[in-house]
């Protein structure tokens, strides 16, 4: 697997990606983890919510590692997770497939970006075991970006569109 | 030779195959649910595909989605592992439909010994001895009622579908019987969506002895002698050891030579296990065959030092079998223990948390197959196996002395672990004199 080969270290995005999908999950406030000389502190931004609850996975938690005492070795960077404004909705395969972002080879990619989209809308297909599984929104706005290329294999969860709910 | 094997499992088993696979030259292709995402042992795959959700009816045991996986990922043979779909007929026959090879018997030869009625069926007819019981499915509580009084109480209800003692009941006397049939019959219908029961006599003291068998495309079958699986809690496995301890060679030797006329007689290939019950005189009868490759299989490797996955994917890549019955010589004792995260101070209740310290224990002879680290963490969502600490040694009490010394060196925190009740097993008198049977840990430690 392509993967950064220290899977134990603390600092491995997977790992604080799923810190952060725990936090959302049980509703921690924050997390503080060592590991020898680099430690990583996760903290939810201000008060817990009041109100709606909050949206899940991409809801915007504030990460950022601690300030690390004495430190030789310097602690990597820690690359930035992915944090998503407000209104930025991904658009997500519902399973294990190949991604095609038009009805056939000789059409138009049912949407592109800058097109709007209603939860109904038709944006791709996902082909799995020879089914063709079309994929609609299931969410208002204007698409800002396509994640997969044609062709290529989605896994469950992935993220494939991103689309901008604003008016 | 498959260039490239999906491997239908997670955890220890998954990073098993992966091992198995490299050393072999193959590729390896994960599968995940959301719950194992960030799993290290993922990395020992060349690809990995996150196929649903934690819960495994939606992950791992959706059909579609393990074949979809092995579609974009290239693979051309599946190895399910253990639970799961190993056992799913369906399954096979869907996996070899499109064009993969699934890596364990034909679908038909798993759904003929999958249904305990029509192994019994065979088992008899190639001279095994089998429990006395009902001659297939009971109609009803009236002739449920007859063979009990045929047999002799106490009786055992058993579910046609069953496994991992779900849908199993004992009954001491015709009333009992009653109550038995309804809660077997219910809980067989909710586990397995059969309702289907049988009856047979209910052995006590028994022992529990299984065969390891291989058998190849081209009608070759061979045994790989016995575990002892006798150390069990509810019908679940708790140690594991080969040879069987205080077995007489006479009939060590019959029931191995049953267990390959029987798996010969159903036509069935590649690896699998006759499990076999052994009363305090010696006599033995036929239980089921289990169509996978099964959690304790390091033991047999231990002794016979064959790899068993390894044995699985040539015999699916249909190679005729390259070891001869005679050529299996088992050397030593093996002993494995399951670390499970487990409260046994609480009923066994599963002690999920993040491990922050393992220290896997080491030396002559020991071999710790697991797929935790630093940083993982135990969810409920599955089987509570964080482990298989595994020792060999040319007797059985230096297999004890260093199953000992190898659990006091294994050091989990986090959560709570089958260790300390493996300690308690192997320092009792009975167990080191091999004076047990199958009740002998719900007796020793009732919870």
């Amino acid at each position: 697997m392509s993967g950064p080969p220290s899977s134990q270290d603390v600092f491995d995005l997977r790992r604080i990606r799923r810190l952060v999908e725990l936090m959302n999950e049980h509703e921690l406030g924050e997390i503080d983890l060592r590991q020898g000389e680099m430690r990583v502190r996760i903290r939810r931004g201000g008060e817990a919510p009041a109100g709606p609850p909050a949206r899940p996975a991409h809801a915007s938690p504030a990460v950022g590692p601690a300030p690390v005492a004495p430190a030789p070795p310097p602690a990597p960077p820690v690359p930035a997770p992915i944090v998503e404004e407000e209104h930025i909705v991904l658009i997500k395969s519902p399973m294990v497939g190949t991604f095609y972002p038009a009805p056939d080879p000789d059409s138009p990619a049912y949407v592109q970006v800058g097109d709007h989209v209603g939860p109904e809308t038709v944006v791709c297909i996902v082909e799995a075991m020879k089914v063709f599984n079309q994929i609609p929104a299931e969410v208002s706005g204007r698409v800002v970006s396509v994640l997969v290329g044609n062709g290529e294999p989605v896994e469950y969860g992935q993220p494939m569109f991103k689309v901008d709910t604003r008016k | 030779m498959f260039k490239r094997i999906l491997v239908a499992n997670r955890g220890e088993i998954a990073l098993r195959v992966f091992r198995a696979c490299r050393e072999m030259g193959i590729e390896t292709v994960a599968v995940f649910s959301e719950a194992d995402r960030g799993s290290a042992y993922l990395e020992m795959a060349d690809e990995a595909y996150c196929i649903g959700p934690a819960k495994a009816a939606d992950s791992y045991l959706k059909i579609d989605r393990v074949i979809s996986a092995a579609e974009i990922g290239n693979a051309q043979a599946i190895h399910p592992g253990y639970g799961f779909l190993a056992e799913n007929a369906d399954f096979a026959e869907i996996c070899r439909s499109c064009n993969l090879e699934f890596i364990g018997p034909t679908h038909e030869a798993m759904a003929l010994v999958g249904d305990k009625n029509a192994a019994r069926r065979i088992a008899r007819d190639v001279g095994v001895p089998t429990v006395p019981g009902s001659d297939g499915l009971i109609r009803d509580a009236k002739e449920a009622l007859a063979v009990a009084r045929r047999i002799g109480y106490p009786v055992l209800v058993k579910a046609a579908a069953g496994g991992g003692g779900r849908g199993m009941r004992v009954a001491l006397d015709d009333e009992a019987l009653g109550a038995a049939l309804k809660q077997a019959e219910a809980e067989a219908d909710a586990a397995f969506g059969r309702g289907d029961l049988y009856l047979e006599k209910y052995v006590e003291h028994p022992r529990h002895v299984e065969v390891q068998i291989l058998a190849d495309n081209h009608g070759t079958v061979i045994h790989l002698w016995e575990r002892d699986c006798t150390m069990q809690r509810r019908h679940q496995k708790l140690l594991e050891e080969s040879p069987a301890p205080r077995l007489d060679d006479s009939v060590r030797r019959a029931v191995c030579e049953s267990a390959v006329r029987l798996v010969k007689a159903a036509g069935y290939t590649n690896a699998g296990t006759v499990e076999f019950i052994v009363d305090r005189h010696g006599k033995y009868f036929f239980i089921e065959v289990n169509a996978r490759i099964q959690v304790e299989h390091p033991v047999t490797e231990a002794v016979t030092g064959v790899d068993l996955i390894k044995a699985q994917i040539r015999l699916a890549a249909g190679e005729p079998l390259w070891l001869r019955q005679e050529e299996i010589r088992p050397q030593g004792a093996a002993i494995e223990c399951r670390i499970n995260a487990e409260d046994a101070s609480k009923g066994f209740r599963p002690s999920p948390g993040i491990i922050h310290r393992i220290i896997p224990p080491g030396g002559p002879g020991v071999r710790f197959d697991s797929h935790v680290h630093v940083g993982y963490t135990v969810t409920q969502y599955y089987d509570s196996l964080i482990g298989k600490l595994i020792v060999h040694q040319p007797t059985r009490d230096e297999a004890i002395a260093s199953m000992k010394r190898s659990l006091r060196e294994l050091r989990i925190e986090g959560v709570k672990t089958t260790v300390p009740l493996h300690l308690e097993i192997l320092n009792h008198p009975a167990f080191c004199e091999a004076r047990i049977d199958t009740t002998f840990i719900e007796r020793s430690w009732p919870s």
